[in-house]
């Protein structure tokens, strides 16, 4: 059913006149030095857009295609295959708008949030473990969606149709991040049928008083964002013996909302949300929390360029005893620092720098990261990036057990 | 006949005003010292409203931020509302406004050139002067910004004496020093309301260049609130 509904999207957009088609092709290399045995020092990828949208009046129908292919996946050796070779539909939906609502419908990717390091309150999508975390992918979820205007902002019912499976990369990938002896089984596990629905009530308006106010306030029942991992076998686990690890998902009822003010030339910006869990003998009802600002210095060094600095905290905490913590949740940002800079040169090539570091107040880790980007010849984006995970000693955290890792990346992507 | 600098400014904004909305295509043509060229392309829709107009952009070119769109909201007494919204993320992005002087797309002009045609954002003192441009008689009116973050000490309009048009304005840096100048050509008349075709900036300090040339224009399409709500970003 979600196979027709997909090709029926595509096929409307592809033989409606008045189609607008854009593509890109992009080149992505990747160095690790440091790297663990049995992992690849390296990573060479190719990827493809395709992007079709139809309007007409008030109409509008729009398909999101993306393709990957990985080298180590076309090598003879079988312990080199990362898994990264696929083809994605990201987005397919219709969508119709009259003066005071709009409907739409398929499938897509949604954004909710206002931080930069981590939106915590972007909780619709599933994610995409194939690619760098850094990459921070979203794949797409069916949907229904009904927006309501009103004179200040936008009220709207979601429902989410499918809860979807995360897929991973394989274990010879850098970025697998479980120990070897364990395999990860992307099928999604669930006391309840993957199809129960998950609502979404949103209100997002904006204020036009002398500090300007962007706000959103969210009401969610369903399937929690937030994924746990069992092994099929404990015994097997307990003992270093191979075992596979599977996603689980549950119910729950969710209150979200992020905001942005702005006070004077300063950006304020804070991101909350509480989860009441519903039906999980392993998840406690929890909490997340992200703080920040950003500020922006304009004309620097008498250019026209600008230096935009960043500060954000996170902290997440659990309120049952017994049940999972942040650590077997693999939660990164429980009590976290990231300061960051974000340098544009404000050239025709809209060329900037981006450096920042995420410091773990409680476990002692960092992670540290600098990318460069630039255009050349109006049709080729050049990125550069460099980042450096420095793990918790003692903590198992998600970081312990990836390793100390350097990432080298150089990306290149053509649009046409 | 001598006139105030605010009787010119008054004058030459009645010609320019009245349209209520417009859309149109823009193409803005980088030009650096060397003389090399980068062009950008974008669709436009304003607003008019007597207390700051509404302006969408929505940039098609080059191929790798279109569907980028720039929501203004512009105040006279305070700073303007701005968002961003970056097709790439679906993010929609407010963006601290203050910074007038910074520079557009990377072009020679800033925030504040594109925004500042409202003269209420203005100071005006004395009266104008009548010299000859390109052998057309003109006013040389002054105008200092109300803003104290504007880039700009003060700004020396040249106003033809007949049509009230704008031919050329000359901006001074915040040390005094003459910054940029840009010349306004290719106007047309569109039902009864003058729309400028090309707008041409030089900066004298750093010899970069850009010009922006309008084309497809359309005034009094029936734009309302709605069309320039932050809603519209994500459309």
């Amino acid at each position: 059913m979600r196979y027709i509904l997909i090709c029926f999207i595509f096929f409307t957009t592809l033989v409606a006149e008045g189609l607008e088609v854009d593509a890109s092709f992009g080149l992505i290399s990747d160095f690790f030095p440091n790297v663990k045995k049995g992992k690849n020092s390296n990573s060479f990828t190719t990827n493809q857009e395709l992007e079709f949208t139809y309007t007409k009046d008030d109409f509008k129908a729009y398909t999101k295609l993306y393709a990957q292919e990985a080298y180590y996946d076309l090598v003879e050796d079988e312990s080199k295959h990362t898994d990264r070779t696929f083809a994605r539909v990201d987005e397919a939906y219709l969508e119709y708008e009259s003066d005071n609502f709009k409907v739409e419908g398929g499938k897509a990717i949604k954004f909710w949030g206002a931080l930069e390091a981590k939106n915590i309150s972007d909780v619709f999508n599933a994610r995409e473990f194939r690619n760098k975390p850094s990459d921070n992918e979203k794949l797409g979820s069916y949907f229904l969606e009904y927006d309501y205007y009103t004179d200040d902002g936008t009220l709207s019912l979601i429902a989410k149709l499918y809860e979807d499976k995360q897929y991973m990369a394989g274990q010879a990938y850098q970025f697998y991040f479980l120990p070897s002896f364990i395999s990860y089984d992307s099928e999604l596990k669930s006391d309840n049928s993957l199809f129960y629905p998950t609502f979404y009530l949103k209100y997002s308006a904006s204020t036009q008083w002398e500090n300007a106010l962007d706000y959103s306030l969210i009401l969610q029942h369903g399937y929690d964002s937030q994924r746990y991992f069992l092994p099929d076998d404990f015994s097997t686990l307990e003992q270093g013996l191979p075992t596979t690890f599977n996603e689980h998902t549950y119910l729950v009822n969710k209150i979200i909302s992020y905001n942005t003010m702005l006070v004077d030339n300063t950006l304020y910006k804070l991101e909350a949300l509480y989860t009441d869990v519903i039906d999980s003998k392993y998840i406690s009802n929890y909490m997340h929390l992200g703080l920040g600002f950003e500020y922006t210095f304009n004309n620097i060094f008498n250019l026209d360029s600008n230096l935009g600095l960043i500060g954000e905290y996170y902290y997440y905490t659990t309120f049952e005893d017994n049940k999972f913590t942040d650590l077997q949740l693999f939660e990164i940002y429980q009590n976290d620092l990231f300061l960051g800079v974000r340098y544009s040169f404000n050239d025709t090539d809209d060329s900037n720098i981006v450096a920042g570091v995420i410091a773990d107040v409680e476990y002692g880790e960092e992670v540290y990261s600098f990318k460069y980007e630039t255009r050349f010849f109006d049709s080729l984006k050049f990125k550069t990036a460099y980042s450096y995970i420095k793990p918790s000693k003692n903590t198992q955290t998600a970081y312990n057990l990836l390793g100390e890792t350097q990432t080298l990346t150089f990306d290149l992507k053509y649009y046409f | 006949m001598a006139m105030s600098n605010l009787n010119v400014a008054i004058n030459a904004d009645k010609v320019m005003r009245g349209y209520k909305d417009a859309s149109s295509s823009m193409k803005m043509t980088l030009i650096n010292s060397s003389g090399d060229t980068s062009i950008r392309t974008m669709k436009m829709q304003i607003l008019e409203k007597p207390d700051g107009d509404k302006s969408l952009m929505t940039f098609l070119t080059p191929r790798d931020v279109k569907g980028t769109k720039f929501l203004s909201y512009e105040h006279i007494n305070k700073d303007d509302d701005q968002w961003l919204y970056l097709p790439a993320l679906k993010r929609v992005k407010r963006i601290a406004s203050r910074n007038k002087s910074g520079s557009f797309m990377g072009s020679e002009f800033s925030y504040e050139d594109l925004a500042s045609f409202n003269m209420k954002k203005y100071n005006y003192s004395g009266d104008a002067k009548i010299e000859k441009l390109d052998g057309k008689d003109v006013y040389i009116a002054l105008r200092t910004p109300k803003s104290k973050n504007s880039g700009y000490s003060k700004q020396v309009t040249y106003i033809d004496t007949k049509s009230f048009l704008v031919q050329k304005v000359e901006y001074y840096d915040t040390k005094k020093r003459l910054l940029k100048v840009s010349t306004f050509d290719d106007y047309i008349k569109i039902d009864g309301v003058w729309r400028v075709g090309k707008i041409s900036m030089k900066n004298v300090q750093n010899d970069k260049g850009t010009i922006l040339v309008w084309s497809d224009q359309k005034i009094k399409t029936g734009l309302k609130d709605k069309d320039f709500h932050k809603r519209v970003l994500k459309r």
